[in-house]
């Protein structure tokens, strides 16, 4: 069933359409917006620092693939109105959701580090301490969840995903070759390309940032969550595929600028994403420099505030706890047990001066890696059965695209796993 | 007398008469229609397909299952509708925890197998929602049985026994042949239901609003989050939804159908009785967040001659909410306000007493006071309930508390 149904869609005013898509507009944008964390920017930079306009291809793709399994994820949650982790616990067993959840815990706690991480050096550019910093940080996460309501929290993290837009600024100002950047989009490269080891293993890195466990989790329980409905679900999509494609704009022009400044300077060695920042300012000017800096803050806190709660409901609902921020603590302590140590933890190892924080964050990495096919395999299962999803089911055309982009989802990140290891 | 779990029954050996292994246990079924706890039948997974073998065979039950017939004696399964399937249905599933309530998810589920007569009996005691049931089935098969048995017996047990379980099932059809009424739930007070309904996903809201009696599904739907109460009457059909609707307090109704689709409203309003829909339109018409908009239109109005007595007659066959017995109203010619006499007065007074000689000044408001001014008079008064007049200053209705608190509460 559509909203057509009710009123023929040729007759429905634009107007009509456009209150249809802002009272669904939230999940799919924030989720994909998220998704250019720490990690993200940093990969994108390192792209257009060291291979120019050379890995805008890998954009288009990864935009088909991101949206093919978020519209999965957010179709499962309109329709059956249960978060991702309550139908495999619902139907494939106890013991499985239990490894699932595991490891979702220890792979979005080394995400969670990489976040409190990027808010300390994005500050650290503007000469504040991170022993200043990330305390503050930590407490501003467990405040803003806490105390916030679904809808004042989605509002703070709209304009939040909004924010992102300085990257495209910086990207302009950075005046690159639009003629060659757009050519570099829209071609695939030279054979020769793939042979080079470090081309290869750049678009690895490209590919394996895109779709994230926990991604799936926290798109569902906000479509839950906000309660849309499978009438409301066609233009749920449309806040799906605009969400994706606005975060693959910020991502390009993140390379563009990266491209037109770093790698025509010759900079090409960058160790994070504040690092970008820096390397940008003599080349880029002021303005280019403290936009990718405000970008990082913005996009490091925004994706520690969404990370710790999206688990903790995840595990709670997955095994059975109580959860839900309209309990109190002692009525669902699991839940806030785990949303706090996630919290103080993943900010706390910040502070000690000789914690090994690469090492724990490939080790998260790998093990998203691991966890990634068995969630992508899940969903196409769920999204399959007929019981559960009626004529909402994966219809032919899409199940060749979807098994086709998690066999190379699957591949790609397995690859980057080697290359890591 | 022993107690045996699902998740220990689930893949166990079964042996017939001979003692032959023929296959393992895959599904315990429950047909409610004969037994409310009782296993009907196992499904068996064997060489030769899943068959079904009757409780009635079975002479033991635990780690192996033996019975006392030959495998050639089980028939063949047929899925069957009628039947509860404990795996399927209830193992990983929410459900309705009416002593708690709350909605929680099976762990696992507890039977029990006594000896009777040269068989035994197996029965559904208790379905486990604590950390026994999650760890027996997460060792399951890793580690040997007696170790798991001496471990699990530490845990201490979070057990909801049977009687106090409510089944969630969306299939209408399946409701009723399963006998699932959410008796335990329909008699929990409709502010709890409120709050289990809320936590429940879409479709297992419907189906308890599609069961419950239309009294109480009214009341608990007046305690619901205003969406979820249009997402919940939306996917009722009209005639139901009126049925509810109709029951519910005139004010909350009108306030409901206002945030329906106007297609919607009409078609509710349609199926109810022609007073009811006069009622509840007429509360319609007023803008939402003024006095108007508050107002129950179901109060206690008396003539300024009558008696205590009187009074008395009017409470007892008064068919309001009780928020609204509050202050019994005084009226003049015209319906004109003359005073109000509050409940206590009348309940302490001789019944000969004339009303009028109890009447207190009253407050009351013009129909267009919005919401903030209405909230003030309750606060500078200590008002339960304040009456609204007309431009003619007759009295058209009330506010009680309760909606002054609700409003205060969602404005928030």
């Amino acid at each position: 069933m559509t909203a057509a149904t009710t009123t023929p869609s040729s007759k429905r005013s634009l107007r009509a359409r456009l209150l249809a898509f802002l009272a669904v507009v939230g999940p799919g944008f924030i989720t994909a917006n998220v998704d250019n964390d720490a990690g993200g920017i940093w990969i994108y930079s390192v792209a257009g620092a060291q291979f120019g306009y050379a890995m805008l291809w890998t954009m288009i793709p990864t935009t088909v693939a991101l949206v093919v399994v978020q519209e999965m994820a957010a179709r499962m949650g309109a329709v059956t109105g249960k978060g991702l982790s309550d139908l495999i616990r619902e139907e494939f067993g106890f013991r499985i959701t239990f490894f699932l959840m595991l490891a979702l815990v220890a792979t979005n706690f080394g995400n969670i580090m990489a976040e409190f991480a990027g808010v300390a050096s994005s500050l650290q550019l503007f000469g504040v301490s991170k022993y200043v910093v990330v305390p503050l940080a930590a407490a501003f996460v467990w405040v803003l969840v806490v105390q916030g309501t679904y809808h004042s929290v989605e509002k703070i993290f709209l304009m939040a995903s909004g924010f992102y837009v300085c990257y495209i600024v910086a990207g302009i100002l950075a005046h690159p070759d639009w003629r060659i950047a757009t050519e570099a989009t829209l071609t695939t490269p030279a054979q020769v390309g793939f042979r080079n080891y470090g081309h290869l293993y750049m678009v690895i890195g490209l590919v394996g940032t895109t779709i994230a466990p926990w991604m799936q989790f926290y798109l569902q329980a906000s479509v839950v969550e906000k309660g849309i409905t499978p009438r409301q679900y066609r233009a749920s999509r449309w806040d799906v595929i605009i969400g994706c494609l606005f975060a693959a704009m910020v991502a390009w022009f993140i390379i563009v600028a990266c491209a037109a400044t770093l790698n025509r300077g010759g900079v090409t060695g960058i160790r994070d994403a504040a690092d970008a920042a820096q390397a940008l300012r003599p080349l880029a000017g002021q303005y280019a420099y403290l936009l990718f800096a405000a970008g990082l803050f913005n996009a490091s806190l925004f994706a520690a505030s969404i990370l710790p709660i999206s688990t903790s409901y995840a595990v709670c609902e997955g095994l059975g706890f109580e959860s839900g921020l309209d309990k109190k603590f002692h009525e669902a302590p699991a839940f806030y047990w785990l949303y706090t140590a996630l919290i103080v933890t993943g900010a706390g190892v910040l502070l000690i001066p000789s914690f090994p924080l690469t090492h724990v964050m490939v080790l998260s990495q790998v093990v998203n890696g691991v966890l990634l096919p068995f969630v992508l395999f899940f969903m196409l299962n769920l999204t399959n059965d007929h019981e559960l999803m009626g004529e909402h089911v994966n219809s032919r055309p899409f199940n060749v695209v979807a098994w086709i982009t998690v066999v190379a989802m699957l591949g790609l990140t397995i690859a980057m796993l080697l290359t890591q290891l | 007398m022993s107690a045996v779990a699902l998740s220990e029954l689930l893949g166990a050996v079964v042996r017939d008469a001979s003692g032959a292994v023929r296959g393992r246990v895959r599904e315990l079924a429950i047909a409610p229609s004969d037994h409310p706890t009782r296993i009907a039948y196992l499904v068996v997974k064997t060489d030769s397909g899943d068959r079904m073998l009757s409780a009635d065979a079975l002479k033991a039950c635990g780690a192996t299952v033996r019975a006392e017939n030959d495998v050639d004696a089980w028939p063949k399964h047929t899925p069957s509708d009628g039947v509860l399937l404990l795996k399927r249905d209830l193992l990983d599933q929410q459900i309705i925890d009416v002593h708690g309530r709350k909605v929680v998810r099976v762990n696992d589920v507890e039977l029990d197998s006594a000896p009777v007569n040269s068989h035994v009996v197996l029965s559904v005691t208790a379905v486990d929602v604590g950390a026994r049931g999650a760890i027996r089935r997460l060792v399951k098969g890793v580690v040997p049985s007696f170790t798991s048995r001496a471990l699990l017996d530490r845990i201490p047990p979070r057990v909801i026994p049977w009687q106090f379980v409510d089944l969630l099932e969306t299939d209408p059809a399946r409701r009723v042949k399963l006998k699932i009424a959410y008796e335990g739930l329909s008699r929990m007070h409709p502010a709890d239901i409120a709050d289990i309904v809320e936590e429940l996903p879409p479709a297992e809201r419907e189906a308890v609003f599609e069961t419950i009696d239309e009294e109480v599904a009214a009341e608990a739907l007046e305690e619901i989050d205003p969406d979820i109460q249009v997402k919940i009457v939306e996917s009722l059909d009209s005639e139901r939804a009126a049925h509810i609707v109709t029951e519910m307090d005139p004010d909350a109704a009108a306030d409901l159908l206002g945030e329906l689709p106007e297609d919607q409203s009409g078609a509710i309003l349609e199926e109810m009785t022609p007073e009811d829909r006069q009622e509840v339109s007429q509360l319609l018409e007023f803008g939402e967040r003024t006095a108007a908009g508050r107002m129950t239109i179901e109060y206690i109005a008396i003539p300024t001659s009558a008696l205590v007595s009187d009074a008395i007659d009017v409470l007892r066959a008064f068919e309001g909410t009780r928020e609204a017995l509050a202050t019994v109203y005084l009226t003049g010619e015209g319906q004109r306000l003359m005073g109000a006499v509050p409940l206590v007065s009348i309940a302490i007074s001789s019944p000969t007493t004339q009303l009028s000689a109890l009447a207190e000044d009253v407050v009351s408001c013009p129909s267009d006071t919005p919401d903030d001014e209405v909230a003030n008079l309750f606060d500078k008064y200590n008002l339960l309930t304040l009456a609204v007049v007309d431009e003619h200053g007759r009295l058209a209705g009330i506010i009680t508390a309760d909606d002054v608190i609700a409003m205060l509460r969602h404005r928030r």
